[in-house]
This record gives C-alpha cells, sequence and structure tokens, in this order.
C-alpha cells in the first residue's frame, strides 16, 4: 500500500515538475485559437473620387505540396472543381518554391472553395487582393503592389505605411470544433489602411494618353512622357510615361517600362528652355523687353565660345520676342552673355532646375546644372538655348507653370487629400495661393501674351493652334547625346512641345516629349512637327472637358468677358 | 408509495434545474460564436458588395469606355 501511494506521489511529481510545461502548452494549443487580422489597403481615387487603387478580400485556393504525395491525382480531381485545366494545376504544385504553400486560383467563389478544401492537401485562405480598375491608365502615378500587398512603385510606394494600416490578432478560446467560445485577448487594433485622393484626373489623362500613344505609334518612338498640369496650384491633372504597364500583371513586365519617364529621364532640352533664359533676363533688366538684338545672320563666332549657328536660317536684327518666335540660337547666346554666368545660374536654381521638384513619387531626377563657377564660356552661351544643362520632364512644366501663373512660385504635387476608413479627411493639401515671386507678374504676363502667344500664331509651333481658345507655347528639339561621350548621336533627337491656355489667364499647362522619332519615315523629328499636335490635342480636349464641368470658361468668340475658371474649394468627397 | 413519488418529481425537478444551469452557463459562450458568425457573414455581404462596385469602376472608367467607343 505505501509502495503504490509512494508511486503514485512519485508519478504525480514528474507530471507536475518535469512534464508540466509541455502539458500547458498543449492545453492552451488546444484550448486557443489565434485569428491574425490583416488590415485592408487603402483606395487611391483620382480627383473626381474614382477608383484608381482599392482592395478587396477573395478566397484564394492553395496547396501544401509537401502534403500531396501524388500532385497528378490531386489535379485531376482539382480540376474540374476550379474549372482549370489539370496540367495547369499541377505545374503550379510542382513548380512551387515554398513546400507549404503554392497559390491555385485567386477569386475562386463559395462552391469551388467548399469542394476544394474537401480534397486532402488543399486548402483555402481569405486574402486581400489589390485590384486597378482602370488598368495601365495612370500606372506610373499609381504605382503597383507585390504578392503580399506591399508597394513597389508610384504612389503605391510612397505611402506604403500610410495605405497598409496596422494589423491586429485576436486569441480567442475555442471548443473542440474550434468554434470560438470568448475572446481571450486583443493584440494591436486593427486599423485599416488611409485612402489617397490624387490631382489626377481620369477623363484628362485619358485624353493625353491616347493622343500621345497614337504619336509614338506613328512616329515609332522610342518612348513618350506627357504631363498635364494647372499651373496656379501646380496641381498635377495628369501623366502619362510610354511605355506603361498593366499594374494588375506587374510580375510580368519588362522593366524597362516600369520607369516614370516624366521624372526619371533627364535630357538636354533644347529651344524649349529659352523663355525661362528670357524671363530671367528681362526680369533682371539684362535686355530690356522691346530692346533689338543682332544676331549676326546666322554665324557667330568668337573667342571663347567657338561656333554658333541657327537651325534653319539666319536673322538680322531681332526683337527679344521675335528672338523666341523664330527661336534664334544666336539671340539666346547673346542673351546669356548679357546676364551673365552667375545671374543666369542663379535665375534657372530659382525656376527649379538642378533639383528635384518634391512631387510625391520615388526616384526622381535632379537634373544636371553644373555650379557657376565650372562654367566656361561655351557654358553661359550654350545654356540659354538648352545644351550643357540636363532637365526632366516635371521639371519643365514646373518652370513654366511659373511663368504661366504671373511668376509665382509652385510645387507641383500628386497627392491632395488623404482620408481614413469612413472617408473622414485627415490631410488636405491648402489650396491658398501660392506666395512669393519668381519674376515680375508684368514680365510673366508679357512673356505669355507676347512672344509665347507669337511662337503659335506665327512662330514655329503653329502646328498648336486652338480654335476656341488663344494658346501659347514653345517647341524644342534637341539632339541626343552620346552616352559614351563626346557630341551627339546622328538623326537621334527629343521633339518637345510645352502649351497653356487661355493666354488671357492661362488654366492649363501641357507638356510633351517624345524621344527618337524614327527620322527614316520622313515625317519630321522636330518639336514643331512631332509634338506641337499631341499638345494641343492634349490642351482642346482637356479645356473642353474642364468648360463642361465649369461652364464659366468663356472660349474666345468676342462675346463676354473672360472669366476664370473653377474657383479653389475643399474638394467634396 | 406517496413519498416515493414526491423522491422521485423533487430529483426530476433537481435534475432539471441542473441541466438548465449548465445549459445557462454556456450562453454567453453560444451568442459569441453566433455573434462572430454574423460578423463573418457581414463581412462577407460587404467584400461581396465592393467586389461588384469595382467590377463597375472597370466599366465605366475613361479609359474602358474610350476602348468601346474606339471599337
Amino acid at each position: 500500500m505505501i509502495a503504490a501511494f509512494l508511486a503514485l506521489t512519485g508519478r504525480c511529481f514528474y507530471l507536475q515538475y518535469f512534464k508540466g510545461d509541455y502539458y500547458y502548452s498543449r492545453c492552451i494549443n488546444q484550448q486557443q485559437s489565434c485569428n491574425p487580422q490583416r488590415p485592408r489597403r487603402g483606395v487611391i481615387l483620382d480627383c473626381r473620387g474614382r477608383v484608381l487603387a482599392a482592395s478587396n478580400r477573395v478566397a484564394v485556393v492553395f496547396a501544401e505540396p509537401r502534403l500531396i504525395k501524388d500532385p497528378k491525382s490531386t489535379s485531376n480531381r482539382l480540376a474540374p472543381v476550379l474549372d482549370m485545366g489539370a496540367h495547369e494545376i499541377c505545374k503550379l504544385i510542382l513548380e512551387s518554391r515554398n513546400p507549404g504553400y503554392a497559390k491555385i486560383k485567386a477569386g475562386a467563389d463559395a462552391p469551388q472553395c467548399s469542394a476544394a478544401g474537401r480534397i486532402y492537401g488543399i486548402g483555402v485562405q481569405y486574402d486581400w487582393l489589390r485590384h486597378y480598375p482602370m488598368g495601365r491608365l495612370a500606372s506610373h502615378a499609381v504605382g503597383f503592389t507585390s504578392t503580399d500587398n506591399r508597394g513597389l512603385g508610384g504612389i503605391e510606394f510612397k505611402y506604403d505605411k500610410e495605405l497598409t494600416g496596422s494589423a491586429a490578432e485576436n486569441i480567442f478560446f475555442a471548443d473542440v470544433h474550434r468554434r470560438p467560445i470568448c475572446l481571450k485577448e486583443r493584440n494591436g487594433a486593427l486599423v485599416d489602411g488611409r485612402g489617397i485622393i490624387l490631382t489626377l484626373d481620369a477623363a484628362i489623362q485619358q485624353f493625353a494618353r491616347a493622343e500621345l500613344a497614337k504619336q509614338r505609334e506613328s512616329y515609332q518612338a522610342e518612348s513618350a512622357a506627357a504631363i498635364v498640369a494647372e499651373p496656379k496650384t501646380g496641381a498635377i491633372l495628369a501623366m502619362v510615361s510610354l511605355p506603361d504597364f498593366d499594374p494588375n500583371d506587374a510580375g510580368s513586365v519588362d522593366a524597362n517600362s516600369l520607369r516614370n519617364r516624366a521624372i526619371t529621364d533627364q535630357f538636354e532640352p533644347g529651344s524649349i528652355i529659352k523663355p525661362v533664359t528670357v524671363a530671367i533676363a528681362v526680369d533682371s533688366a539684362a535686355v530690356g523687353r522691346y530692346e533689338t538684338i543682332f544676331c549676326e545672320n546666322g554665324n557667330y563666332v568668337g573667342h571663347g565660345f567657338g561656333r554658333i549657328g541657327e537651325y534653319r536660317r539666319g536673322f538680322g536684327d531681332l526683337t527679344i520676342s521675335q528672338i523666341l518666335i523664330e527661336s534664334s540660337n544666336i539671340g539666346m547666346a547673346k542673351i546669356g552673355q548679357r546676364l551673365g554666368k552667375e545671374r543666369l545660374y542663379e535665375g534657372l536654381k530659382l525656376f527649379g532646375f538642378g533639383s528635384q521638384t518634391g512631387i510625391e513619387l520615388p526616384g526622381e531626377a535632379e537634373g544636371l546644372l553644373r555650379p557657376a563657377q565650372n562654367w566656361t564660356g561655351y557654358s553661359v552661351t550654350r545654356i540659354p538655348f538648352g545644351q550643357e544643362i540636363s532637365v526632366t520632364a516635371i521639371q519643365l512644366v514646373q518652370a513654366f507653370c511659373i511663368i504661366a501663373n504671373g511668376g509665382h512660385l509652385i510645387r507641383p504635387h500628386l497627392v491632395r487629400a488623404m482620408v481614413d476608413d469612413n472617408g473622414a479627411v485627415i490631410k488636405l493639401r491648402p489650396t491658398t495661393p501660392p506666395i512669393g515671386y519668381i519674376i515680375k507678374p508684368e514680365v510673366a504676363k508679357w512673356l505669355v501674351s507676347d512672344p509665347l502667344v507669337g511662337v503659335i500664331n506665327e512662330g514655329t509651333g503653329t502646328r498648336a493652334k486652338l480654335e476656341k481658345w488663344q494658346a501659347f507655347g514653345k517647341t524644342g528639339t534637341a539632339q541626343i547625346a552620346r552616352a559614351e561621350g563626346g557630341g551627339y548621336e546622328e538623326n537621334a533627337y527629343i521633339a518637345s512641345f510645352v502649351a497653356g491656355a487661355p493666354a488671357e489667364d492661362p488654366q492649363v499647362i501641357v507638356l510633351v516629349t517624345i524621344r527618337r522619332p524614327n527620322v527614316k519615315l520622313g515625317k519630321g523629328y522636330t518639336g514643331g512637327m512631332v509634338a506641337a499636335p499631341v499638345a494641343a490635342a492634349i490642351l482642346e480636349k482637356t479645356l473642353n472637358y474642364l468648360q463642361t464641368r465649369q461652364p464659366r470658361l468663356t472660349p474666345r468668340d468676342g462675346r463676354s468677358e473672360f472669366l476664370p475658371l473653377r474657383a479653389q474649394s475643399s474638394p467634396s468627397f | 408509495m406517496r413519498s416515493a413519488f414526491c423522491l422521485g418529481f423533487v430529483v426530476f425537478y433537481l435534475t432539471a434545474i441542473l441541466i438548465f444551469a449548465v445549459y445557462l452557463r454556456g450562453a454567453n459562450k453560444r451568442m459569441f460564436y453566433m455573434l462572430c458568425t454574423y460578423k463573418a457573414e457581414q463581412s462577407q455581404l460587404k467584400q461581396e458588395l465592393w467586389q461588384k462596385q469595382l467590377q463597375l469602376e472597370s466599366l465605366i472608367n475613361p479609359a474602358a469606355i474610350s476602348q468601346r467607343l474606339d471599337h
């Protein structure tokens, strides 16, 4: 009897002291159930509330390859259930790098999930899947996500933390059937991701993309970019970069298509930068508005700056306006010499060249503007007409917005507001008028209404004339420098055009750049031939669209005084 | 005879009360499970509605309309 009790006592001691933790953990595993809660990724909307990116929970049928001894047999059983090919399912199971998980089908419906779950080695889990209803329309601006819902490009990457939200975990007590019967504890608070409202307008984005794609195909160009912006605020209404991609299928895309050329590609701008130089020169009184400059009849040679020629023909005396209308390189070189390197450099820096604009997208290039102390006599004559300087498309847009809005400093931006799960605004970009001048308002107004209107009406940009509005703009045809250095490539150009309208009170600025149009087609390669028609088409459609939404925009027909476009007001959600 | 009947009745009555008490004791857990079930169903319905909305958005966005007009 004593021996029996001693044995019993020993056994109790052994179980409690040596095996206590083991049985305790088994007990906890049996009683408790953990339910991780993944937050829903925030939506991305355009300025009119159209959905650009959103997440939805879908049922994912998956296989656990390590449990499946006969993949062919399992595939044959699963194929009619999921309405997929058995060979395809077998391939997914065999080629999976993860022995515990191989995704078979996302978005299966309830009967399919129910039937699939009964097959050994097949399971169903619910996961968030990112949708991009507009496909490749705004792919570079919006970006895309990985399979585990991390942002990898565009706004998805830049605002990944805000869009992700925060996860939580609920621990329940469960019964023998694993049904939750009581909440034990909650780790963290589930917070869905915040929504982001962009300044993009999907309709204007579609106008820009359609026109640009058509022209790129027509000229067999290597790539193209277009930006549409509101000059008064810097809000980006459209940003297109071609080639583009479908973010719903970003995994199988060529890396070349993922680049947002509107902000990453830097290039020598050519003549398109001339209005900026003239603005700096007139504002600093280095030249007078109505002054005449002798343009050396097309051949300007001097010590320290070599030889400068013209693109088309030589000119004699030209006014400052005519220098821009005729796009005279010699005229610009002389303006640069009058300015001097310090003032020219400072002016270009003020316009934003040589530094990032700060737009809310990853990968923005700074461009290249060498410090003035490194300039030579060549630099001060070449930079004014767009050589020896590298810019990005977004920098050009910023500069022309400054000119178009009366000289006010603006920053191009893509994000309008951030909202929480219930639609309440958390952050709103203020729409107050910008403060601070880069150039005097009268200089900016003169530049727009005189030389830049002249470029459209009688100069190199006549293909950008609009019927209902007076447009203004500037062409640019830049050669592409050799990658290995030493001069420019043969027959390789970047055709650019920047335009705005209406000239009386600019509401929209459009920039189009088309890289390497095929010269051998014989259809031209200059900014005026290749880029100007695209800019005009985008401008016209945009103004018609905005006029429809805001009827106070009056076309030029002499009937009534021009009224400004939409008032700056808080967006409605 | 009568006392046996009364004893039987009391035992039966007490047993019924005990069973009912145990049943009531588990009511909280049953309610909790039902709540979880309804919440899951509500979430499922919300997802289906949101899915429909996304399908609608993909049909009526400017790119899709432009494509259909071109064709």
